[in-house]
C-alpha cells in the first residue's frame, strides 16, 4: 500500500473515532426540539448556548466540579507522598525485610479494586466516611505501579549522595524536596499528572460511596444531573464537552511528550 | 540511645502508610471477601452461620447467575482479540512519517482526554434507536437496546472506543521503537506485507501485544461501568456481566455473601486467564 | 487532614412557635409544579394558623431517595431524617419494620382519623400484618393504550376485553411491507412484575402470588402461582398472543414506538397518561381501556401500585405537626387537585363525590377510565411484597422471553420461574439475623 493511500485512509480512520467527540460538541448547542426530529441530527438549526448557562445554573454542576478538584488536588498530593517516602524507604536504607515489604506492596496490583468493592464499601461505612472527601479518595491513596517506578529510579541515585547529605545533618524531607525531587522531576510530573486523570475520572467507587448530592463527583454527576424531561439532554452535553476541554487541549498540545514518554517505558525498563 | 532508634526505626515509619493502605483496602477485603462468600451474610455485614460452598452452589444453580457468566466470557471473548486486531492493525496503517498520518497520531489518542462516564453517555445518545445518529449513518433501524445481540455489539463498540486511545498510543511508541535499520533492510529486501509482520513487527512488539492483551481480558472480564450506564444489564439480562450482577445482588439486594462468592470467582477466572497467557507467552521465542 | 464534610439535605431549625417539616419526595417535572403547589396551600392555611411549615425538598428517584434515607439509618444518625418521606414499593421491605417508622394507623389513632374515608383498595395497598404503615399518595393502576385511529382504521369497534381478543385484535392490526418487514405491529411489551400481579392476581375472582398474603403479612417463602395454576394459563394466553406474530418482545423505548405509530397497544401506568398524550401530539387519537383480563374468570380487575407518605421518627417529636399536613394532603379537595394536576387517581372516596370531580370526569373522559377500572376491581388484589424486585423483574423478563423464543412447554417455564424467585426469597430468609 502506498504512502499516500495509507495516510489518507488513517486520517479518515481517526475522523471515525474523533465523531463521538465532535458530536458532543454539536450536540451541545442543540435546542430541545433538534433531539426529537426524525431523523436523527448531526447539527444544531441554530446555534444556542443556553445548554452550558442551564447545565450550570439548573443543576449542581459547579458543585461537582469543585468536588472533583478537591478530591484530585488533595488525592494526588497524599498519593504522590506516600509513594515518595516509600520509594524513599525502600531504596535508601538498608534494613531487614526491605525486598519482602516491596513485594507486599507490589503485589496488590493482583487484586482487581472492582472485586473488592463490597468489602471496601463495608470498610467505609464502618468508619463513618461515606458521603466523606476522605472516603472518596481513601482506595485512590495507595498507587503500587508509582511505587515500582519511583523506586527503580531511586535505585540509580547514588548512595553517596544520600551519605553525605546526612553527615551534614540533612533531614529526609529536606534530602527529597531539595535533591531527590528535582532529580526525578519529569518522572514526578507525569506520575502526577497521571494520578490527577486516574482520580478525576473514576466512577463507580465514587457513585458507592456519596449518597449525597452534594458530595457527588462531576463523572457520577453528569450521569444524574436532573434534566429528566424527554429529550432535554442539551445540558448534558454541554456539561460534558466544558469538562472534555482542558483534557482535550492538554492531549493536543503535549502530544509529543506523550508519545516520548511511553516511548521511554519501552526502552528504560 | 533515643536518636538511634528513631532512625533504625525510620524507614519502616515511612512505609507504614503505604502498607496500612495494602492492608487495608487490600488484603483485608480479599480476605474477607472469601470469608464471607462461605457464610450467610446479614444485611449490616454481620456472618450469620458458615454454610460452606452453599453459596457457590447456588450461584451455579442460578438462571442469572449463568447468564452473567456466559455474557462475561462471551464479551471477553470477542472484545480481546478484536481490540488488539484492530488497535494494532491501525497502528501499523499509521505507521509512516506523512503530514496525514502524523494528524491522524494526535487524533486517535484524543478519546483517552474523554471520561469513561461522559464517553458512554455521548454514545447512548448516539445508538439510541430514536434520536441517535449511528441508524441515520448506517441506514438501517437497528434496536441497539432491545435485541441482544446488537446489545452486546454495542458494548464491544463502546469498549473499542474507550481503549483505543491508550492501546493505539502503545502500539504506535512500540512501532516507532522498531530499529530503523532493520525497517530499512525488509523494504530492500522486499519483503512481503506478512512476512514483515511475520518476522518484524510482531515479535518486536510481542511484549507490548501480550501486555495489553492481557489488560483488555481484565478489563473484559471486569466489564461492569458502561454495562451500568448503558444497559443496565438487559435487555433480558443479556448484557449483565460477572461484576454487575455483584453490584446488583451485592449492593442493591444486600446480599453480601453471593456478592462476594462472585467477586471470588471473578478473581480466580481472571487469574486463571492470565495465568494461562503468561505461560503461553513464556513458550514462544522471540529475538530481540 | 479530618475532610470529613456530612452534607445532607439541610434542616432549617424551628424558629418561634413555628415548626417546620421536612418532607423528601421524588416528584419531578410536573409533578414538582403540583407537590410545591399543594405545599404552598397548606402553609398559607392550616400552616398558618398552627404554626407549622412543610419543607419539600426533591431528592431524585424514588429509589435514590430510598438510598439517602437506607444510608442515614445505617450510619445511625436519626436526626438527619427527614419527618415525610414518600417512598414505592421498592422500599417496603426496608421501611415496614423498621423502627424508625412511625406508623399511619396509630398517628390516625392518636389524631381521631378516620382512615375509612381512604379508598379500601389503597388502604390495603399500605397495610402490613394488618396495619396500615403509610398513607397512599400518588396511586395508579395499569392502563391499556391503544391507538383509536388505527382501530377505527381497522374497523375494530372496541378495545380488546380478554388476551384472547387481544391476540385478534393484534393480528388485524399488523402491519407488514412487501418484503415481510413489520412496519406496525399490534402490541409491545414484556410483562413486568406490575403487570403480572395483576394477570396472576385477577384470576378466578382473586388469586394470591406468593405465601403471606402476598408478602403483606409477613416475609414470603414460596411463590404461589406455580400451585394454583395462574401461571400456566396466562402464559398459555400470552403464547399465543406471541403466535400472532403481532407481539413486539420490547423493554424499553415502548412508549416512544407507541406514540410514533409502530405499535398499536402498549400497557402502562395510568401516570403515565399526560406525557403519553404530549408524545402523541396530533398524530392520531388516544384511546385508554380496562387492562384485558386474561379469561373471563378472570374478574380481579388491577391492583394499585404507585408511592406512599411515611412518617420517620427523627427524634424532633414532630410527629402530630406532619400528621396534620399528611391529613391534608390526602383531603378530598387535595386529592382532586393532584388528580387534575397529574392523573394519579384519587386516594380519599371522598373526592369522588364532590361535582368539581364528577365535572373533571365527564370533560376528560381518559382519566375516568382508569378511575372506573379501579373502582371495579377486588379491593383484595394487591402487590407483592418481595426483596431482589430487580432481580425478579429481570428473572420474569428473561424467563417469559426465553419461552417464546425458544418455544418451551408452559408449565415448565412456570415451574422454572417459581424455581428461580424462590431462590431469592430463601436468599433474603438467609440474610436475616437469627433472633
Amino acid at each position: 500500500m502506498s504512502k499516500t493511500i495509507r495516510s489518507i485512509l488513517s486520517l479518515l480512520l481517526a475522523l471515525i473515532i474523533i465523531f463521538p467527540i465532535l458530536y458532543c460538541f454539536s450536540a451541545s448547542l442543540f435546542a430541545r426540539t433538534d433531539f426529537s426530529t426524525s431523523p436523527a441530527r448531526f447539527l444544531p438549526t441554530t446555534v444556542t448556548f443556553s445548554n452550558y448557562a442551564r447545565a450550570f445554573k439548573a443543576s449542581n454542576l459547579a458543585r461537582f466540579l469543585v468536588n472533583s478538584l478537591i478530591c484530585a488536588t488533595v488525592g494526588t498530593f497524599l498519593r504522590m507522598s506516600i509513594s515518595l517516602f516509600s520509594a524513599y524507604s525502600l531504596t535508601m536504607f538498608h534494613y531487614k525485610g526491605r525486598y519482602a515489604l516491596f513485594i507486599i506492596i507490589i503485589a496488590t496490583m493482583l487484586l482487581p479494586g472492582d472485586a473488592l468493592l463490597i468489602q471496601n464499601y463495608v470498610t467505609i461505612q464502618r468508619l463513618g466516611l461515606t458521603d466523606t472527601y476522605l472516603g472518596l479518595i481513601s482506595t485512590s491513596l495507595l498507587a503500587p505501579t508509582s511505587i515500582f517506578i519511583l523506586r527503580q529510579f531511586f535505585l540509580t541515585v547514588s548512595k553517596e549522595y544520600r551519605e553525605a547529605a546526612y553527615l551534614e545533618g540533612c533531614s529526609d524531607t529536606r534530602f527529597m524536596v531539595t535533591l531527590l525531587i528535582p532529580m526525578s522531576q519529569s518522572l514526578i510530573v507525569a506520575l502526577t499528572v497521571q494520578s490527577f486523570i486516574q482520580i478525576f475520572n473514576d466512577y463507580l467507587w465514587p457513585l458507592l460511596v456519596t449518597n449525597s448530592e452534594m458530595m457527588r463527583t462531576v463523572q457520577v454527576g453528569i450521569t444524574m444531573l436532573g434534566f429528566s424531561e424527554s429529550f432535554d439532554y442539551g445540558p448534558q452535553f454541554a456539561a460534558m464537552a466544558t469538562l472534555m476541554c482542558p483534557m482535550l487541549i492538554l492531549f493536543i498540545v503535549f502530544r509529543k511528550k506523550i508519545y516520548e514518554g511511553v516511548s521511554t517505558r519501552f526502552s528504560g525498563r | 540511645m533515643k536518636g538511634k532508634r528513631i532512625r533504625k526505626a525510620t524507614p519502616y515509619l515511612y512505609l507504614v502508610p503505604a502498607l496500612l493502605l495494602a492492608f487495608l483496602f487490600c488484603y483485608r477485603p480479599f480476605f474477607l471477601t472469601i470469608l464471607d462468600s462461605l457464610y450467610n451474610v446479614s444485611l449490616n455485614g454481620v456472618r450469620l452461620k458458615f454454610v460452606g460452598l452453599s453459596n457457590y452452589r447456588r450461584l451455579f444453580a442460578s438462571e442469572s447467575f449463568h447468564d452473567s457468566w456466559n455474557n462475561t466470557l462471551r464479551f471477553t471473548a470477542i472484545f480481546a482479540p478484536v481490540n488488539l486486531v484492530i488497535t494494532f492493525s491501525l497502528a501499523l496503517l499509521c505507521n509512516t512519517n506523512t503530514k496525514a498520518s502524523r494528524l491522524s497520531h494526535t487524533l486517535i489518542i484524543l478519546p483517552m482526554a474523554v471520561a469513561m462516564s461522559s464517553a458512554v453517555l455521548i454514545l447512548k445518545t448516539i445508538f439510541d434507536p430514536n434520536v441517535g445518529v449511528l441508524n441515520v449513518i448506517l441506514n438501517k433501524d437497528i434496536q441497539w437496546f432491545s435485541t441482544a445481540r446488537d446489545a452486546m455489539s454495542m458494548l464491544v463498540v463502546v469498549g473499542l472506543w474507550l481503549d483505543i486511545g491508550f492501546d493505539f498510543l502503545l502500539f504506535s511508541a512500540s512501532l516507532r521503537n522498531i530499529p530503523k535499520d532493520l525497517e530499512e533492510e525488509a523494504s530492500l529486501e522486499g519483503v512481503s506485507i506478512w512476512e514483515r509482520l511475520r518476522y518484524l513487527e510482531i515479535p518486536l512488539s510481542a511484549p507490548i501485544l501480550v501486555f495489553v492483551l492481557s489488560n483488555n481480558i481484565k478489563d473484559a472480564m471486569l466489564m461492569v461501568s458502561p454495562v451500568m450506564i448503558l444497559t443496565e444489564g438487559g435487555p433480558y439480562r443479556s448484557t449483565q456481566t460477572l461484576v454487575y450482577q455483584m453490584y446488583l445482588e451485592g449492593f442493591k439486594g444486600g446480599n453480601i455473601a453471593l456478592g462476594s462468592a462472585i467477586a471470588t470467582i471473578v478473581f480466580l477466572a481472571t487469574f486463571l486467564f492470565l495465568l494461562i497467557l503468561l505461560a503461553f507467552q513464556k513458550r514462544r521465542v522471540y529475538f530481540q | 487532614m479530618a475532610l470529613g464534610l456530612f452534607a445532607q439535605g439541610k434542616k432549617e431549625n424551628d424558629t418561634q412557635g413555628i415548626t417546620t417539616i421536612t418532607w423528601w419526595h421524588s416528584n419531578s417535572g410536573l409533578l414538582q409544579e403540583a407537590t410545591d403547589a399543594m405545599v404552598g396551600r397548606f402553609n398559607e392555611t392550616i400552616g398558618k394558623e398552627q404554626g407549622i411549615k412543610v419543607q419539600a425538598v426533591y431528592q431524585g428517584k424514588a429509589s435514590d431517595v430510598l438510598t439517602k434515607i437506607k444510608a442515614i439509618d445505617q450510619g445511625g444518625n436519626n436526626s438527619s431524617l427527614p419527618d415525610l418521606v414518600q417512598l414505592d414499593a421498592q422500599a417496603i421491605l426496608d421501611i415496614r419494620d423498621n423502627p424508625v417508622l412511625i406508623d399511619a394507623e396509630t398517628l390516625a389513632k392518636e389524631n381521631n382519623y378516620d382512615l375509612s374515608q381512604i379508598v379500601e383498595s389503597a388502604r390495603l395497598s399500605q397495610t402490613y400484618k394488618g396495619k396500615m404503615i403509610g398513607m397512599p399518595f400518588n396511586s395508579s393502576t395499569i392502563l391499556l393504550y391503544y391507538n383509536k385511529t388505527a382501530f377505527d382504521q381497522a374497523g375494530i369497534k372496541e378495545a380488546p376485553k380478554t388476551l384472547d381478543e387481544l391476540a385478534t385484535d393484534s393480528q388485524r392490526l399488523l402491519l407488514k411491507d412487501d418484503k415481510g418487514t413489520i412496519l406496525r405491529y399490534g402490541f409491545s411489551g414484556v410483562p413486568t412484575t406490575y403487570e403480572l400481579c395483576a394477570w396472576l392476581g385477577q384470576q378466578n375472582g382473586l388469586s394470591l402470588i406468593c405465601d403471606m398474603n402476598n408478602g403483606h403479612d409477613g416475609i414470603p417463602q414460596k411463590m404461589l402461582f406455580d400451585s394454583n395454576g395462574t401461571m400456566d394459563n396466562f402464559l398459555t394466553k400470552w403464547k399465543q398472543l406471541y403466535a400472532t406474530g403481532a407481539l413486539d418482545t420490547a423493554t424499553s423505548g415502548i412508549s416512544a414506538s407507541f406514540a410514533s405509530g409502530k405499535t398499536v397497544m402498549m400497557v402502562a401506568s395510568t401516570s403515565q397518561l399526560t406525557t403519553t398524550l404530549e408524545m402523541i401530539g396530533d398524530r392520531f387519537e388516544l384511546g385508554v381501556a380496562n387492562l384485558p383480563a386474561v379469561d373471563d374468570k378472570a374478574t380481579g380487575g388491577v391492583n394499585i401500585g404507585g408511592g406512599a407518605l411515611y412518617t420517620l421518627d427523627n427524634a424532633s417529636n414532630h410527629s402530630k405537626e406532619t400528621w396534620q399536613f399528611v391529613q391534608f394532603a390526602v383531603s378530598a379537595e387535595e386529592q382532586l387537585a393532584w388528580h387534575i394536576a397529574t392523573g394519579y387517581f384519587p386516594v380519599n372516596s371522598g373526592t369522588y363525590e364532590l361535582d368539581a370531580f364528577k365535572q373533571h370526569v365527564q370533560d376528560n373522559p381518559l382519566f375516568g377510565i382508569a378511575i372506573k377500572q379501579m373502582r371495579e376491581s377486588n379491593p383484595q388484589l394487591q402487590g407483592i411484597w418481595v426483596p431482589s424486585s430487580y432481580q425478579i423483574y429481570y428473572a420474569f423478563q428473561s424467563g417469559i422471553l426465553k419461552m417464546l423464543t425458544e418455544n418451551k412447554d408452559v408449565h415448565e417455564t412456570t415451574l422454572s420461574l417459581a424455581k428461580e424467585i424462590d431462590g431469592y426469597l430463601t436468599d433474603y430468609l438467609n440474610m436475616q439475623a437469627t433472633k
